[in-house]
């Protein structure tokens, strides 16, 4: 059973999620929302444990966001499946919580407000390393530090929490709002050289 | 080191095996940064890996994905083939309604050929 499931699973590996959303939407066929939810199950199945901190309400959070999904796609039309996945998922929890008379508080929030990227535009290699540096130069100490010890050096979360003495959450903060600012920094350079 | 230009790639790929291998924390070097490039990048596999350290034991979330992922399975199928029932029940009605238009032309055709001999 198993090797006839990893043999349909990978029959569908080469196709994206945009052109099974797509086949959906053409045939109405749920059997292609089915091929395309399973890519996501270990990350629904996360994000409910996280919130919800309950193995058994976690997978029920997971079947009724899929039952959910299964429903709303039939309605509208979505783009970004991931993004649009991790939303639904989020208010899944958030209203199982509300429900429960569980807050989340503002401080634990700051990690989950930052946004989902979206596909990254291509860039020009030669142009952009200088302005690279330039801007990498410009963020501040720590995120600098950050940016350069995760992305230039591949150390690992633990191994930046030992070296610089910031708490894991931090280091995952810095890490991303770097990133984001060296992006704006870049295309900010960008611009102005055009 | 590697390319400067690396910070602005998103990597989009996610492995399962590579996945249960860094929550167990067996990944290799550089299974474990590509795994946490991917956390930097997303909020969505940030929280998530955050979640799935959350099991008590990591070995059971492969089961439980592979449970959700064949009732998934069932609920998407089930669809179709209801869909393709109603189909062929339409089918029914409409191979009737030929047959039944065809018999009655048949036979009007006839008996105004029997009166008409007559």
């Amino acid at each position: 059973m198993l090797y006839f499931q990893a043999v349909s699973k990978q029959r569908y590996d080469h196709i994206t999620d945009s052109e099974l959303l797509d086949k959906f939407y053409s045939d109405k066929d749920t059997q292609w929302l089915g091929i395309l939810l399973q890519r996501y199950t270990f990350l629904l199945l996360g994000v409910c444990m996280k919130y919800l901190k309950n193995e058994e309400a976690a997978k029920d959070a997971v079947q009724q966001i899929f039952l959910k999904t299964i429903v709303e796609l039939g309605k509208y039309k979505v783009t970004y499946l991931k993004s649009w996945l991790y939303m639904v998922a989020k208010n899944h929890c958030l209203m199982n919580l509300r429900d429960r008379h569980i807050f989340i508080p503002v401080e634990g929030r700051t990690e989950i407000i930052a946004t989902e990227t979206g596909p990254e535009e291509r860039i020009n290699k030669e142009t952009t390393l200088t302005i690279l540096e330039k801007a990498l130069s410009e963020l501040n100490r720590e995120q600098k530090t950050c940016v350069t010890l995760f992305y230039l050096q591949k150390k690992s979360y633990q191994d930046i929490v030992d070296t610089t003495g910031y708490t894991l959450l931090q280091v995952k903060s810095f890490i991303q709002n770097g990133k984001r600012n060296l992006k704006l920094l870049v295309e900010k350079k960008m611009k102005a050289t055009e | 080191m590697t390319d400067l230009t690396d910070i602005l790639k998103d990597n989009e790929d996610m492995h399962s095996d590579e996945l249960m291998r860094y929550l167990q924390g067996n990944a290799s070097e550089e299974e474990r940064f590509a795994i946490e490039k991917q956390m930097a990048d997303s909020s969505f596999v940030n929280e998530a890996i955050e979640g799935l350290q959350n099991f008590k034991n990591p070995a059971q979330v492969k089961e439980y994905v592979e449970q959700l992922n064949k009732q998934l399975q069932k609920q998407t199928a089930k669809k179709i083939n209801r869909k393709n029932k109603r189909k062929l029940k339409n089918q029914n009605w409409l191979i009737i309604a030929i047959l039944s238009i065809l018999i009655l032309s048949v036979a009007g055709y006839l008996l105004i050929h029997f009166y008409t001999i007559r």
